[in-house]
């Protein structure tokens, strides 16, 4: 065999540890040590109905079986989510309603990289609505604070349960509330 | 600048390929062959996940895949063998879209097989992606929960499509029932897309070379024995993944768009796979430098369809004569002719090519060339394609001339036995590896013609001894000049070869009224 056939068996060899290689090139993804606070939940929102008082003459002007007096728009309203750790806020955002009219529920979805350690994490989440507007305390402010303990890579979630109440899940032992 | 760099590709894979050639001949060179080898791939992946499929459970996806794993006689190196072969096909489509592009062979008829394998290459990309997030260990979450977080850029979901990956519970069984069926449904457009792709060409070759089939099966089975894939963690929601044993060829995207805003992403893969798409559009010459599809002159058309069966593109079709004779004429279809020429070298009466490339202006060129060369009985002439070893540019290869042509398929017969009867000592027709040629078929036919009496077949009468046919790429100038040197040994065995004047070459099926003497000007 010539050497040129035995260089080329060789390299074919190569080529495919090569081509296998590709499959297997540990990276790391995390790299920095982070850990992360996740804050996931979906609410329906708190409906904020705009009221009019229609005149006479605009009711005249409805057919009979349309002459409410009050012709009312709803609205969902949008939460104010603020979450601190250890004091510091990590998060201050308006959370609007889904969908294009902004009529579908609203969805929370943040990963929030922190430095791992032991830490006061509180969460308020509370629907801005117009003053004087009378809402339900129970659904239109959420309001959560309990002490985490994260490892590095640790990510702690906080969410919902069925109920409406918040529930934090981490990969280690449950936090205290 | 695109040009440019098609340029700087071309030299590069020029010498590439004359590389293989050296160690694995022309025949078994895998950069010929990297469009059958993603179609031998995709064979080997569908054998191989077929297996897999077997002992893959949605309900227990990780720990069903580890047991295939704990196969150490099977499931071991054909899960192994699945997954380098997945890599493999992303590498050969790699090899083969870059050579078609530093070809120029992008554009006209050819925008169709270059678009589809820009879907293909997506569609495989897919396939991939589903294929590992099947196995849901950390490298599958970092693909599920990176692909969520794209995907929620796009406003047509209710709610965000991370929320599934948030950890809070153990993801479905529909999830991977979801994705198990997309993993086997997407093959199926492959083949689908595979056949689009290869639509506008006649007698297609899907699989590579046996031997280079099962070389390439037996060198990915023994690295998948011996370097067999192992389980990475399994993922876990509420760890962020660290050390991932990562996939180059299906992640690459992984490290950049981690680092990126999802409408960012958007717009960097709107941008690349428009910029892909648009190559045709950027490759095509303009219309003045653009080669003129073939045409037939219906004059000498006999409607023996030799046209119709040696074109490698489809893009001719018989149709009925409206000139008041009877049977049938042939008929380009521009939008499908590539220009190679090799209608020209299929007809017999010289009716058909390219605008001054058809036999009659070949009969033209080669009479102008001999006067103007003034060869004689001890002279090699080499007739050489322009994209072998004696290609566009190189007038001399040995001491012998070169006579070029756009491709040696499109060369009529009549020139070699012009050449030999005008007292050429010997020509030697060097063409490109017949698994390059830019035409598909070009050097086959002529093979065909001149040895296997396919129409417009050489003539008994032409001295086959002073005949030689090489392939040599166009970096194989070295192996040129050997075969001219080993020519020129062999023609000096023979008599001196005898010069006549005033030739007269016969044409079959010359409609009477005109002679190809008088087209020719003999």
């Amino acid at each position: 065999m010539s050497a040129a056939r035995v260089f080329g068996a060789g390299l074919a060899i190569a080529m495919t540890f090569a081509v296998a290689w590709l499959s297997r090139a540990p990276t790391d993804f995390a790299g920095d040590g982070d850990a992360l606070i996740r804050l996931s939940w979906r609410v329906d929102g708190v409906t904020v109905e705009a009221c009019e008082t229609l005149s006479e003459e605009e009711l005249a002007k409805r057919p009979i079986h349309m002459r409410n007096p009050q012709a009312c728009i709803g609205t969902i309203a949008p939460f104010e989510l603020v979450a601190t750790l250890g004091g510091q806020t990590i998060v201050h955002d308006t959370i609007w309603p889904g969908g294009i009219r902004g009529d579908r529920p609203i969805y929370v979805f943040r990963d929030i990289p922190v430095i791992p350690g032991r830490s006061v994490l509180s969460v308020r989440f509370e629907a801005v609505v117009p003053e004087g507007t009378e809402v339900d305390s129970a659904v239109s402010r959420l309001t959560w604070e309990g002490e985490i303990e994260l490892a590095p890579d640790d990510v702690a979630l906080l969410t919902m349960d069925d109920h409406g109440a918040f529930v934090l899940r981490t990969p280690g032992p449950a936090a205290s509330d | 600048m695109i040009r440019r760099f098609r340029a700087w590709g071309r030299i590069v894979l020029a010498r590439l390929d004359g590389w293989f050639n050296s160690l694995y001949t022309w025949r078994y060179n895998p950069l010929y062959h990297s469009g059958a080898l993603v179609v031998g791939c995709f064979v080997i992946l569908l054998f191989t996940g077929l297996y897999l499929l077997l002992f893959y459970r949605i309900g227990s996806p990780y720990e069903s895949v580890g047991n295939i794993t704990a196969q150490w006689w099977g499931g071991r190196w054909i899960r192994g063998l699945h997954r380098y072969i997945s890599d493999m096909a992303i590498v050969a489509t790699v090899v083969h879209a870059a050579r078609m592009f530093v070809q120029g062979r992008t554009w006209g008829p050819r925008a169709l097989a270059w678009m589809s394998g820009v879907v293909l290459l997506g569609v495989f990309f897919l396939c991939g992606w589903t294929g590992y997030v099947m196995v849901w260990d950390v490298h599958g979450q970092v693909l599920a929960t990176e692909g969520a977080r794209i995907m929620d850029a796009l406003p047509i979901f209710a709610g965000p499509i991370r929320r599934t990956f948030v950890g809070e519970e153990a993801l479905p069984q529909a999830f991977f029932f979801l994705n198990l069926f997309a993993h086997i449904l997407i093959p199926v457009g492959i083949a689908l897309v595979l056949w689009i792709h290869v639509s506008r060409l006649a007698r297609t070759y899907l699989m590579p070379p046996k031997p280079l089939f099962w070389t390439m099966t037996g060198l990915f089975t023994l690295v998948a024995i011996v370097w067999p894939i192992g389980m990475a963690p399994k993922a876990d929601l509420l760890r962020l993944p660290t050390e991932v044993p990562f996939d180059i060829a299906y992640g690459f995207w992984l490290p950049f768009t981690q680092q990126m805003g999802p409408g960012w992403v958007w717009l960097a893969v709107i941008a690349a796979v428009a910029s892909a798409l648009l190559v045709p559009a950027l490759m095509k010459p303009k219309a003045e430098k653009a080669p003129a599809p073939s045409w037939v002159n219906p004059r000498f058309c006999t409607g023996c369809e030799q046209c119709y069966h040696d074109c490698p593109y489809e893009a001719i079709d018989m149709i009925r004569r409206d000139d008041g004779r009877e049977g049938f004429v042939g008929f380009v279809n521009p939008d499908k002719c590539v220009s190679c020429g090799i209608c020209s070298g299929s007809c017999a009466p010289m009716g058909v090519g390219p605008p001054e490339r058809t036999g009659r202006d070949q009969m033209v060129e080669v009479k102008a060339f001999m006067e103007e060369a003034s060869l004689g009985g001890d002279d090699i002439v080499i007739i050489g394609c322009f994209h072998g070893a004696a290609g566009e540019g190189i007038r001399e290869v040995a001491g012998a001339k070169v006579y070029q042509i756009s491709c040696v398929g499109s060369l009529h017969t009549s020139v070699i036995e012009y050449f030999i009867r005008a007292g050429v000592g010997g020509v030697m027709i060097a063409s490109c590896p017949p698994r390059d040629c830019w035409n598909r078929e070009g050097v086959t036919w002529l093979e065909e013609r001149v040895y296997n009496q396919r129409e417009a077949e050489l003539k008994d009468r032409v001295d086959r001894r002073r005949l030689r046919i090489v392939y040599a790429a166009e970096a194989e100038l070295s192996v040129l000049e050997r075969e001219v040197a080993s020519f020129r040994s062999q023609m000096s065995a023979l008599d001196r070869a005898l010069s006549e004047q005033n030739i007269e070459i016969d044409v079959a099926c010359v409609v009477p009224e005109v002679s190809v003497g008088e087209e020719i000007g003999a």
